[in-house]
């Protein structure tokens, strides 16, 4: 086996991989995303042809097919060069650290084409080009799903589908019919994933104004993120939402099977050193394991203001810590603008740090790895974010169908904690301040009003 | 006192026509004559139109009907029932229209095809300018 040296001891290449937590080539993380992509393509083309020829025998309906569209180009500006500030773990780049200005960050174009073949009989596919965890912009289908309207209050989705967890889950990348430039990070970070293969059914009951709807979807998904690749399996997810007038409130319980490639490697290395890197290994190993969100939201919006606010707590049971996110936000219609004011909080609820393997207690030459173990799993543990925000903003409809906003953001991070920054620099250190400065135009088009 | 000069007759010719623009004719909504139904709230007509729900009271099926984007009585119409500008109402359809959970109500160029088309459909619901008010159709709102 060849072996490298490193400070401290001698470690396998394998090994050094594994403490670093260093992603898969990104030949094989490629070719494993395209095979995704173009098994997810040739599904959405089979179910539309399917549904086409479906469409075929009806002839009742008068527009079948919608082409429309949605986008943001927008410019973040950070006050912390050491990190950067992005909107997950899915953007590669941000503010800050890579560019002082970042257009990466907000930056985002959208298509969607929807067909309704018969009244019962639809079909959508979205399209969305941003910045990947590998900084192409590169298009991933969002959505591709057909829906079967079984009664006007009931309705069947397979395919691809949003994960409805949040109060915006539909419409956190359509940024023209959101109040802010993005929705507040420390809770929509909560859950990385976006979308579900698989199968959603929902339910409608009315009585009088108010009106509830049950949504269950069931599937799997593959997200890429640039801390790895991870296999989301058995993903459950039910929400109830009830409408009455101006007022919406939800709640979601989900949970799921997660893996995520590097940590697994990181915890199946703490198993190489007896029953004391067993049990850390069974508490922080993702893989496996099944993690929980629960979360409600609630918006009022009479027309002339809105108040929103969602709290979500996600359980990982692994090295991704426990952590409890929450916002309120409020805003007043002035003509054409709408200037708003949002607090939002993460706070992690499990330790974020570990002492680890009991060095003292090991021969000299295995020492040295447990050292850059418990280092690798500080490191994780000490990146949970612990941080809340004030941002202060204004939307102005500025003509149809296109909005412009401006946005400051003021991030405190907890002490010691990088918050939800990424691409930590060496000279980085945890806590104090993040200023930011956002500018973008919103716009959709297509679809509606032409 | 002195006599206004030229400018200021300008100005309040402006103003007048001005007055005259913004007092727009009042709209209302309005179904066929052949439906059953006589009378609805504004919050009724409202989430008819927003596509909160999708039958009248009665449970027969709604049919909402919009007059062109960017019109007077469009403007209008949404501002009265839903107390929402043209704008919010196009940041609302978005944000269904991208779930692909529903579509925004099919829409007719101006108040004499809206009226055709209310009058011949005992399902639909529209809104016209009060003044074309005639028979065939029945004011709600």
């Amino acid at each position: 086996m060849q072996l490298i040296r490193r400070r401290g001891g001698i470690v396998t290449k394998r090994m050094w991989r594994e403490v670093r937590a260093i992603p898969t080539p990104p030949s094989q993380r490629i070719l494993a995303h395209l095979t995704r992509e173009t098994v997810t393509a040739i599904c959405a083309m089979t179910l539309w042809v399917v549904a086409a020829a479906a469409a075929a025998a009806d002839d009742s309906n008068e527009r079948m097919f919608m082409v429309g569209g949605f986008g943001t180009v927008g410019a973040v500006h950070s006050s912390e060069d050491r990190a950067d500030f992005t909107t997950g773990i899915s953007e590669a780049t941000g503010a800050g650290y890579t560019n002082q200005w970042s257009a990466a960050v907000d930056s985002l174009l959208g298509l969607q084409v929807t067909g309704t073949f018969t009244n019962q009989l639809s079909a959508v596919v979205q399209v969305i080009s941003e910045q990947n965890y590998d900084n192409t912009y590169t298009p991933h289908i969002e959505w591709a799903n057909v829906k079967l309207q079984v009664t006007p209050d009931a309705s069947i989705r397979v395919g691809r589908i949003v994960l409805p967890i949040f109060l915006l889950s539909d419409s956190r990348k359509v940024q023209y019919a959101n109040p802010w430039v993005r929705p507040p990070v420390e809770f929509y970070t909560l859950i990385p994933v976006t979308n579900s293969d698989g199968i959603d059914a929902s339910y409608k009951l009315h009585s009088g104004r108010l009106t509830q709807s049950f949504v269950g979807t069931y599937g799997t998904s593959r997200p890429d993120f640039t801390s790895g690749n991870a296999n989301v399996r058995r993903q459950l997810s039910i929400s109830d939402t009830v409408e009455f007038g101006p007022a919406t409130i939800r709640g979601t319980f989900q949970q799921a099977v997660l893996a995520i490639d590097t940590l697994d490697s990181l915890t199946d290395a703490f198993r190489q050193f007896g029953p004391a890197g067993v049990a850390l290994a069974d508490k922080y190993q993702v893989k496996g394991k099944v993690t929980k969100f629960a979360g409600v939201g609630a918006v009022i919006d009479p027309g002339a203001w809105f108040l929103m606010g969602e709290w979500g707590k996600a359980e990982y049971h692994s090295v991704l810590a426990t952590k409890t996110a929450w916002y309120l936000s409020g805003g007043y219609r002035l003509a054409e603008i709408t200037p708003y004011l949002t607090y939002a909080d993460v706070k992690a609820n499990s330790s974020t740090s570990d002492p680890g393997l009991d060095i003292s207690a090991l021969p000299a030459n295995l020492a040295g790895r447990a050292v850059g173990l418990n280092a690798a799993l500080n490191g994780i543990l000490g990146s949970t974010p612990v941080q809340h925000t004030i941002s202060v903003g204004a939307r102005w409809d500025f003509m149809r169908d296109t909005d412009f906003k401006l946005q400051y953001d003021r991030i405190e991070l907890g002490a010691g904690s990088p918050g939800t920054l990424s691409n930590l620099q060496p000279s980085f250190r945890g806590g104090g301040c993040v200023n930011l400065v956002s500018i973008t135009i919103d716009f959709v088009f297509g679809g509606y009003g032409v | 006192m002195t006599m206004p000069g030229r400018a200021d007759l300008q100005l309040i010719a402006l103003a007048v026509l001005m007055t005259s623009v913004s007092s727009k004719a009042d709209v209302v909504a309005v179904v066929s004559s052949k439906s059953a139904i006589t009378a609805l709230s504004k919050s009724q007509v409202a989430d008819i139109f927003l596509g909160k729900v999708s039958r009248f009271p009665d449970g027969l099926l709604a049919v909402p009907i919009d007059q062109a984007a960017g019109s007077v009585e469009r403007n209008e119409f949404y501002t009265k029932v839903a107390d929402r500008s043209p704008a919010q109402i196009s940041a609302y359809w978005s944000k269904i229209l991208f779930t692909g959970r529903g579509k925004p109500p099919t829409e007719v160029s101006n108040d004499f095809e809206m009226k055709k088309r209310i009058a011949a459909n005992p399902s639909a619901i529209g809104y016209i300018n009060a003044e074309l008010v005639d028979g065939s159709v029945r004011v709600l709102y």
